[in-house]
């Protein structure tokens, strides 16, 4: 099952988010949420960096609490997908890695009015993701 | 609708579409700034230089290739997007005894067939786009670099050579308050 | 099955005990001729360090440790001369130098025993669903991090190689040898460094018993 998406860029601007089922909202707003993701994303990096007995390449890949996974994949150029997903979803990188490729660069890269470091506002872009999302395995089965 | 189709067949679109485009784009720039040379090989740069910054996410997004950490690998991606989108393979040669600086060097440049440089224009660095793309592209990836033409076919060279220098590389911006 | 370290972290965040079980040791040491062809940083008056250029198992990231035999300190050589003079100088080669991957000193341990107590409190603020624990796996390419939180608030940490499994069940025999060797001993007093001979030789009994029949023996 997903839950939501993230999209930062390397500056930590928040590009995209969006969400497909979160039973829990609300509880700080929204700004500081992304915040707070971003800087938690960043000390995760480092961390990982440091904490590594050998040499990384791609770093972190991914966290699990009891309830739910989040997976992250950082393109060479800077750019964050962080997508969070319930703790069983498999292959949730190279579905990002896909969303990357098929949907990111085709309907916002391409995209002339697309100033980038700027919220992506594009309705194209969201429903284009919107039905690759939900024609993903990932998306509907609820595992336990 | 659905542009995926259109977006990987190179068939369907003539390399004489893309030389005509280029070539009269050049020549409205040149109108444009006055027949000032200086500034249209600048605006031919930059112009390169903000295709290079959108273009890096499709070659990075079809290749899943990881971040390079030393010059080869970089000159190996390069050859490698000059394969994609141009269709032509580059050599890699003339390294720098410290591996920081090496030249591209190709003969069919497909942006100046039919074109011949009147003599007053002589110093108009025509391809200077694909320097720019070269540039603004591996800075997206944290690499700062010079990148010029040091032979052009179209001043009698026999061949198009692009230098690529590394000047140094570029730190993520990171949030104040964060390690 | 590899175990790198293992880590225990007290209710309140500080790093009450740290086992390097089998970090490897990452040197390169190499010939040089001029100009060299590695691009290091100078900005970190602690270390040189390489940023670009990485061939031969040196790599972006790793520290220079010697030239021609004489180990650095900070920016300088045992003979006082500044490394970044000698690295510049065409004369100097041609250069023997000696690079290893940065070790974790203990302070960076504490420190980063403290960042993983707020990254697992954070994980669990920003989850999409009601109720969730923190950060119980991490997975990065080059290992995976577990972790057992008990009901008091200790945190129990396993580094290994990545894709191994039964950690859960590893992190519980470490847990009750925490409250055998550590707690019942009344000179161990709480969120204190656990300093107990026993506690360290069971524990590596336990960690060589792993290494050798498996997890499931236990």
């Amino acid at each position: 099952m997903i839950n939501n998406l993230y999209i930062f860029d390397k500056y930590g601007n928040l590009l995209y988010y969006d969400e497909w089922n979160r039973p829990k909202k609300g509880e700080i707003k929204q700004e500081e949420e992304q915040k707070l993701m971003y800087g938690m994303l960043i000390s995760i990096k480092s961390f990982v960096n440091r904490l590594s007995p050998t040499d990384t390449r791609e770093g972190f890949l991914y966290y699990k609490t009891n309830k739910y996974a989040l997976h992250y994949l950082e393109t060479p150029s800077g750019l964050k997908f962080v997508m969070n997903t319930d703790v069983a979803a498999m292959n949730v990188r190279e579905f990002l890695q896909q969303l990357y490729g098929k949907v990111w660069v085709e309907y916002v890269v391409r995209d002339p009015l697309w100033e980038p470091g700027t919220e992506v506002t594009s309705s194209l872009f969201k429903s284009k993701l919107d039905d690759f999302v939900k024609q993903s395995p990932i998306f509907g089965i609820r595992n336990i | 609708m659905s542009r995926q189709n259109t977006r990987l067949d190179q068939k369907k679109v003539n390399t004489e579409l893309l030389t005509l485009a280029y070539g009269s784009f050049v020549t409205q720039i040149l109108h444009d700034q006055n027949l000032n040379i200086d500034e249209v090989n600048k605006n031919l740069e930059r112009i390169g230089y903000n295709i290079g910054l959108r273009l890096i996410e499709d070659f990075l997004s079809r290749t899943a290739a990881p971040r390079c950490l030393e010059m080869r690998e970089t000159a190996d991606r390069i050859q490698q997007a000059f394969r994609i989108y141009l269709n032509i393979q580059p050599a890699i040669t003339n390294w720098s005894s410290s591996s920081d600086e090496f030249s591209l060097i190709f003969e069919n440049n497909p942006l100046i067939d039919f074109v011949e440089l009147p003599p007053e224009f002589s110093n108009l660095r025509y391809s200077a786009i694909i320097c720019g793309c070269i540039r603004g592209a591996l800075e997206m990836v944290q690499q700062e670099v010079q990148c010029f033409l040091v032979q052009d076919q179209l001043k009698s060279d026999s061949c198009t050579e692009i230098r690529v220098k590394f000047i140094r590389r570029l730190e993520d911006a990171i949030p104040a308050g964060e390690d | 099955m590899i175990i790198y370290g293992i880590f225990i972290v007290s209710k309140s965040g500080t790093l009450i005990f740290d086992l390097d079980y089998n970090i490897p040791r990452i040197e390169n040491e190499k010939t040089f001729s001029y100009p060299l062809d590695l691009v290091l940083d100078y900005n970190d008056p602690k270390n040189v360090s390489v940023i670009f250029g990485q061939k031969d198992g040196i790599s972006v990231g790793h520290v220079l440790l010697s030239v021609n035999g004489s180990s650095t300190s900070g920016h300088t050589l045992e003979d006082g001369r500044n490394i970044k003079e000698v690295l510049e100088t065409k004369e100097s080669y041609p250069l023997t130098l000696k690079f290893s991957r940065p070790k974790i000193t203990t302070n960076e341990k504490i420190s980063l025993s403290s960042v993983f107590y707020s990254l697992y409190s954070i994980a669990s603020q920003l989850s999409p669903e009601l109720k969730s624990s923190g950060i119980e796996i991490l997975e990065a390419d080059t290992f995976t991090l577990h972790c057992f939180q008990t009901k008091t608030g200790v945190k129990f940490i396993i580094i290994s190689e990545v894709g191994v499994h039964g950690m859960d069940i590893l992190l519980k025999k470490i847990y009750e040898l925490y409250a055998d060797y550590a707690l019942k001993n009344p000179f161990y007093s709480l969120e204190m460094p656990i300093r107990c001979d026993q506690f360290d030789t069971k524990l590596q009994a336990l960690l060589e018993q792993v290494e050798k029949t498996g997890i499931n023996n236990l």
